[in-house]
Parts: C-alpha cells; structure tokens; sequence
C-alpha cells in the first residue's frame, strides 16, 4: 500500500472535493457536474441525506419532525417536488425528496461513505491537500484537488448551556438531538428549554404525551403559524415582496398582527427584533396549547437544586426530563480555522458573500446560513455561483479578478447586526437582501466576456 | 432558469395539483422484441399538443424507444387524455412536464410535439433535461427561455415548414439548424415518414451520448 501513505499525495487534477452527502452536499455535487467537473464528494457516514437521514448516527431529528418552510419556497429550484405532496412535508418525505434528487442525477457513484475528511491544507498556491480517513481499515489517504466546496452544514455540535447544580441534578439531561423518538417524553414530566424552533416542536410534542410539560424560553419570539391569510405564511409573506415598499409595511403588519397579539395575550415577552431579522417561530400549534395550559410557559433557568429546577421568576418544578433545544454551534473542524476567517474573538466564519473563504481563492463553503426560507435553493444558487466561479477560474483568471473585487463588496453588504444573543443569529442573513446579491454575482459570472 | 425568474415564481401560486396520467413503457415490458435494457441511457419523456396527449405516442412512439433500450414514457397535461382538466396556461403546462419529469428514474430526454414543444421548451427552463427535442413545433411562447444545464437541442420539422415563423424562431433561440421529415405535421404518429423521423431522434440521441 505504498501509495497510500502519508507521503505520497494523489493527485485528481481539476477534481474538486465535497465534503459532506447531506443536502447541501449533494445539490454542490449536481451543480458541479453539470459545469463539467470532475466530483469526489466524501461523507463520514454510510448514508446521504445527511441530518434528514435518522440512520445516520448523528442525526439531530426529533421526534415528528417537519419542514418549517413550505414546499414551494423550499425545494430545489430545478428539482421540485411532487406536487401533491402536503405543504409542509416530514422528514421523512425530505429523504425521500433528497434520495430520489441523489438517484435522478447519478450522484452515489460520486460519493465515497465511511471517510472523514480528517485535514486540509492549502498547497501550490490555489490547490489544496485533504486527507481522508477511513472509517475503518485502511489508513489515511492523501489527494490533492483544484478545489474544495464544505458542505458539512451545522446543525452537529450541540450548543449545550450549563446551569449551576446541573451536574447534581437528578433527573434526565438530554439534547433535543438525543430525543431519538418520543417515546422518552410518554407519561413523564417535562420540561423543554430553548425557545427556537426545536423547542417549540417538542414542547408541542410533550404537551399531548408527556404528563405534564413545561417550556423555558428566555425572551420573545415572533410566532408565526403555519399558515397566514388562506397561504402557507412564508409564501404569504414572501409573495408581498412585489409590493411597493410602503404597502408591504402595512401588509404585512395586518398579517403578524393576530399572531403577535395573541403571543402578548398569553404573557410572552415581545419579540426585541423585527420578524425578518431572525428567523421566526413556525408553530401553529404552540400557542394553542399554551392557551389551554398543556404547556406552561417558564422564563430562563435559574439553577437546578437537586431534583428541582428553579425558574428565575422564583417559580419552581420538578421535572423527570430536561430536553434542551437550545440549537447547534456552527463548527468546520476539517478545516483550519484562518482559511475561514474565524478569529479569536469569535468561533464564526466570516466568509465573503457567505460562501467563499476570505483566505484561499478555491475554498468555498455551502449552506452556512440561517434565512427566513428554505435553505436548500440558497445552496442551490450559491453552488451554482461557485461552479461558475471555478470555470471562469480555469479558462480567464484576468475576469475571475475582478470578479473577486466584486464578492467582496457585496459581502460587505450582509453585515448583520449581529444584536442576538443566540448563536444561530450570527448565520442569520435577510433571505431577500441575500438572493438579491446572489443574483447579482451570478449575473457577473453569466455575462458574456468583454472581448 | 435565472435567480430572478425562480423568484418570481416562488411568489407566484403554484398551478393547482392534478392526477397526472403518464404511460411508461420500459424494455423490460416488451415481449415480442429483444430489447437490450441500458441502464445508462436517459429515459425519455414524450409530450404532445394532441388531445388525446399521451396516447398519441403510444403505438409506435413508446414501444420503438423502449427498443432502443431506453425508458420511454407520455404525458398528459391536464386536460389532455386521462388527465383532468385544471385552470392554467402554458406555465401550467410546463409545470406537468417538469412534475412528470422528476418522476422518471434519471435525468429525463424532452420530446415535446406540436404546441407541446412549447411546453417542453418552458419546461427545459426549469428542470435541467438530458435533452430537447422539438418536433413541429406550434405556438410556441414568444420569448424561447433558455435551458438550464446546456442540454443539446433538437429540432425536426416537415420539408413545408421548414421556412416558418416557429422553425424560425427555433433556430434563432437555439443556434441549431433543423432536421426536415417528409410528410405532413400530423403524420407523425404513424406510417412510414413517423418511423424514419423517430430512428433520426433516436440516433441522435444515442449518438450524443458516444
């Protein structure tokens, strides 16, 4: 096996790696393809879909999960899905989704399972160097490629928060990620912490087959339900974009008013941001059964004090399982942390325009946003600007200059105040204002060359 | 499909869902021929503008490409054939080609027919097809999109037509010159001249693939 050791490095030529079979894994590997690329697309499961699938052993799914976006303004802009599917599918029904788009275009043969990226690193300027571990067997191997597109995602580190007498508390610790089915939750008392998504979910889940649950949220959220106006209320919202601004105001205030008020009549705080700078909570149920008290709303955690968790208002419980559905740290371990402009004061990339590393002109990275919709066509379109990128790389490195001046006056653009206090809001980008800008660099990369 | 076009069109209600009908005949169905199944080659998807929508393929179109070896299958827009009838213009029609097209097991050849040619174009937009293949095109909408995924284009026209408006416009949008056929437009399901053009589509499509 002398050409596989650790000194001899492989070379794949004009080859790009992918690193992860997940959602945006697979949309990169299509995208790629169809730009005439050659694709070696690394996964460290044996399984794609990536945190869709429950048998991959990482899956962060809980129970009853489903998508939070409606279907229209989630699938994948030239692979939708079926039509008579519900508006909001399971995630079942995303894996299906996901296998069925990996089967269309002839994806698995791309797809080396069970081989963790374990190290990149930049070699002869622009090319870089990864090492693939194995998950069993043989030892590590070394390949070098044109490029490399992150696909890894972040919803796989749990963001684990630590109260004081935790570690003696008696009861059941869990992440929402470890909640497995919920069969956990089923005639125990319950208390969910975390105000996001997840949370609400499981809180809804535990309020018809837990015994009692409770649910934890530090500050307001906007609550949105899943439906607004007769439409699915992202599509409702998103639909008033083609309105002159002013009216889109008034708009869109009439349709959130129900929803915020009924939020205010069940004694939960006022939401500190506007509804497009966060991600909102969409949950049509959540507010129903506070309203009939199968949960009962609690603020922050003061501390656990043996088999009591006491609340910060002075209000205390006494709960079997604590479920903590405080959301996911984004973290690319794979790759050293300078190429993505991480620096000390903050575990967060700063990419430009979201995706390109600011370091190594080849490195970019798939699907690291939060936005008020789906993110599987935002993956779409950003690998459809890489792949372009890279072709315009290979054949006119005078364009892929300039255009490079042009991604780093866009990025500038999507600055968020980063206000929030909750690590998915440094993802968080304005949906709108960030396809606009996508927009624009595909523009770029489109037009034809000044001859 | 640009940005700006996906859009527009995530803004815009999606047309109304039907039971689609879509007759598919694969090689394994055949009986009478020997047909070689290749895995590799892409199925084929066949629109008409008929009214009878995919029945029109059904005896001499489906069998001679499945063959060929390849996956062959009809649909019917809604209110063609056995498909219910639902509102909805040429987008809506494009909208049940690109929905048949995800059914099928890979990336899909467009065969589109008469007005259906159009709606094989607007759908070629959307969903990237392993090819377009037009066949006397009728009504076609104003402004041809462009395809996503650069599929080849091709175009077949009858020796009458082969100086019109559509074969025109055809040859304008794709930068392709189009393949004549004796015989009328509507002979194309049948007879002698239907055959000679569907073995010209099939070689194409196989020799493409080389």
């Amino acid at each position: 096996m002398q050409e596989f050791s650790s000194q001899a490095a492989y070379d794949r030529g004009e080859a790009v790696c992918v690193i992860g079979a997940g959602a945006s894994g697979l949309i990169a590997v299509k995208n790629l393809r169809e730009n005439g690329f050659e694709v070696d697309c690394y996964e460290r499961d044996t399984v794609l879909g990536g945190l869709w699938n429950p048998s991959n052993q990482h899956s962060p799914l809980y129970p009853n999960t489903h998508l939070v976006t409606s279907r229209s303004q989630t699938e994948i802009p030239d692979f939708p899905m079926p039509d008579h599917w519900p508006d909001y599918p399971s995630s079942a029904q995303m894996l299906e989704y996901l296998q069925s788009y990996a089967s269309h275009f002839g994806l698995a043969e791309h797809i080396w399972y069970g081989s963790e990226i374990s190290h990149i690193e930049s070699v002869d300027g622009a090319r870089f160097e990864v090492v693939v571990k194995p998950a069993a067997g043989s030892a590590a191997r070394r390949l070098r490629y044109a490029a490399v597109i992150v696909a890894t995602g972040h919803h796989w580190v749990p963001n684990l928060p630590s109260y004081p007498g935790q570690d003696l508390f008696r009861g059941t610790v869990l992440h929402s990620s470890q909640l497995g089915d919920g069969s956990r939750l089923r005639g125990k008392s319950v208390l969910v912490v975390g105000g996001g998504n997840s949370g609400v979910d499981i809180a809804c889940e535990a309020a018809v087959s837990a015994s009692r649950c409770a649910h934890s949220a530090r500050r307001g959220y906007w609550y949105l339900p899943k439906y607004l106006g007769g439409e699915p209320s992202d599509y409702a919202l998103a639909r008033l974009h083609s309105r002159p601004k002013w009216m889109r105001r008034f708009l869109t205030d009439r349709l959130l008013k129900g929803p915020r008020r009924l939020a205010a009549r069940m004694g939960m705080d006022e939401p500190d941001h506007a509804h497009t700078d966060e991600e909102p909570v969409r949950n049509g149920r959540y507010l129903e059964h506070v309203g009939d008290g199968s949960i009962e709303r609690r603020p922050e955690i003061a501390r656990f004090e043996g088999g009591e968790v006491v609340f910060v208002d002075g209000t205390e419980m006494r709960p079997d399982v604590v479920v903590l559905a405080t959301g996911f740290r984004p973290k690319l371990a794979c790759v050293p942390a300078e190429l993505l402009g991480v620096d000390d004061d903050s575990p967060y990339p700063r990419l430009m325009a979201r995706m390109f590393s600011p370091k190594a002109e080849t490195l970019a990275v798939a699907g690291l946003v939060e936005s008020g919709v789906g993110v599987l066509p935002i993956v779409h379109w950003q690998t459809h600007a890489i792949s372009h990128w890279l072709t315009i790389r290979k054949g006119d490195p005078e364009r892929a200059a300039n255009f490079r001046q042009q991604v780093i006056s866009e990025s500038d653009q999507y600055a968020v105040s980063s206000s929030g206090i909750s690590p998915r809001h440094r993802l968080a980008v304005d949906a709108q204002e960030y396809l606009a800008g996508l927009g624009r660099i595909i523009d770029t990369l489109e037009q034809e060359p000044v001859k | 499909m640009s940005l700006q076009v996906w859009v527009r069109r995530t803004r815009s209600p999606e047309p109304a869902a039907v039971k689609r009908e879509v007759n598919v005949l694969e090689p394994a169905d055949l009986l009478d021929v020997d047909a070689k199944d290749d895995p590799d080659a892409s199925p084929v998807l066949c629109c008409s503008g008929e009214p009878t929508g995919a029945a029109a393929f059904g005896p001499l179109w489906l069998k001679r490409i499945a063959a060929s070896g390849r996956c062959a299958a009809a649909v019917s827009v809604r209110g063609q054939g056995g498909t219910p009838a639902a509102p909805g213009g040429a987008e809506a029609y494009a909208h049940d080609v690109v929905q048949a097209a995800i059914g099928m097991p890979r990336q899909a050849v467009l065969i589109g027919h008469g007005t259906g040619a159009g709606w094989c174009a607007l759908a070629a937009a959307r969903y990237p097809a392993a090819a377009l293949v037009l066949v006397a095109p009728r009504k076609l909408p104003k402004r041809l999109p462009r395809p996503v995924g650069e599929p080849p284009v091709m175009f077949a026209v009858t020796e009458a037509e082969a100086q019109s408006k559509e074969a025109q416009a055809v040859t304008a949008a794709y930068g392709i010159s189009p393949l004549t056929f004796p015989g009328g437009a509507d002979e194309v399901f049948k007879g002698q001249n239907a055959e000679g053009l569907l073995d010209a589509i099939l070689s194409w499509l196989n020799r493409k693939e080389d």
